[in-house]
């Protein structure tokens, strides 16, 4: 860690494997439940991990953009909040079940 | 010292609860879990001084969209799907096993990566010197990325005008929609009649 500014208590690094963690559980999240809600908020930690990442590298390269980037993602989680558990609602109301597989309407 | 066991703390707990959070039956179990998590990654964001993310994670994340969580869970009336199977028959080992291969493969290239610095000059003295860290974080956000900053207000009204458009209640004559008991799988014929 030739790199790290003296003043940095945590390596960077550790912010890459909490990150790599948060994402992958995430992802095996995403890929493994049925349940809509618990899908979606898979997709809240894989964000969340990715503004550990940008957080960490706005403190060591010194540099606030990835800060101010953070502020973007959470902008867009709150949009696809709002969108997913509209279509969330919509789906109920028409199929009376939230399991994601049972939602193959449009296989061809 | 501290801030590395303080760090190693809050990341085991937020990691902790993010299995825990995609291993619960019960969705609300789930959500509670989650925002554990976001609590945990607020507190990592202390740790690294950013401070004004660390609030607007506890009040963004762990306030307005969990709460939205829990407004749509208690709106929607579920039933109880924990009799239900909860995880994809076919895919759920092929799942694991390729999730915990990423994980390995992000930790062997992350062992062999030293990062430089680019000394973009913003360290802790600068920013206590230029006012604060929310002082210096709102020049840069409405000064290098007021553009970036605008377009995200239209997405967020975007998303409003969507959202409200997708759940508006169609006027529909006499359409009756089947209710499944607990545990009840809809055959594939019900789901057929029900169009």
């Amino acid at each position: 860690m030739g790199g790290t500014p003296a003043d940095m208590a945590i390596p960077v690094d550790w912010y890459l494997y909490l990150s790599a963690a948060l994402f992958i559980v995430g992802a095996a999240g995403m890929l493994i439940r049925r349940n809509l809600f618990i899908v979606l908020f898979s997709l809240e930690l894989m964000l969340n991990a990715v503004n550990i990442n940008l957080v960490g590298f706005s403190r060591f390269h010194e540099n606030l953009a990835g800060q101010n980037f953070v502020l973007f993602v959470m902008a867009i989680a709150a949009a696809e909040a709002a969108v997913g558990l509209a279509i969330a609602t919509a789906l109920f109301r028409n199929r009376q079940t939230l399991m994601v597989d049972l939602f193959d309407r449009m296989k061809g | 010292m501290t801030e590395k066991i303080l760090f190693i703390v809050f990341a085991a707990l937020a990691v902790a609860g993010g299995i825990g959070t995609i291993t619960r039956k019960n969705v609300v179990h789930a959500l509670l879990v989650l925002v554990f998590v976001f609590l945990n990654v607020a507190a990592i964001f202390f740790l690294t001084q950013a401070y004004f993310l660390a609030v607007v994670q506890i009040l963004v994340y762990a306030g307005a969209i969990m709460v939205l969580f829990v407004f749509v869970i208690m709106l929607l009336n579920l039933r109880t799907f924990e009799q239900e199977e909860q995880t994809h028959r076919r895919q759920r080992w092929i799942a694991l096993a390729l999730s915990i291969l990423v994980l390995a493969e992000f930790v062997i290239v992350l062992a062999g990566i030293t990062f430089t610095s680019a000394r973009g000059g913003f360290t802790p003295e600068v920013i206590s010197a230029a006012g604060g860290g929310t002082k210096v974080f709102g020049d840069a956000l409405f000064n290098n990325m007021l553009l970036p900053f605008e377009v995200a207000s239209v997405v967020l009204l975007v998303a409003m005008v969507g959202a409200i458009i997708l759940v508006k209640r169609e006027k529909t004559a006499g359409a009756t929609t089947r209710v499944w008991e607990p545990g009840e799988r809809p055959t594939p014929e019900a789901l057929e009649e029900e169009v």
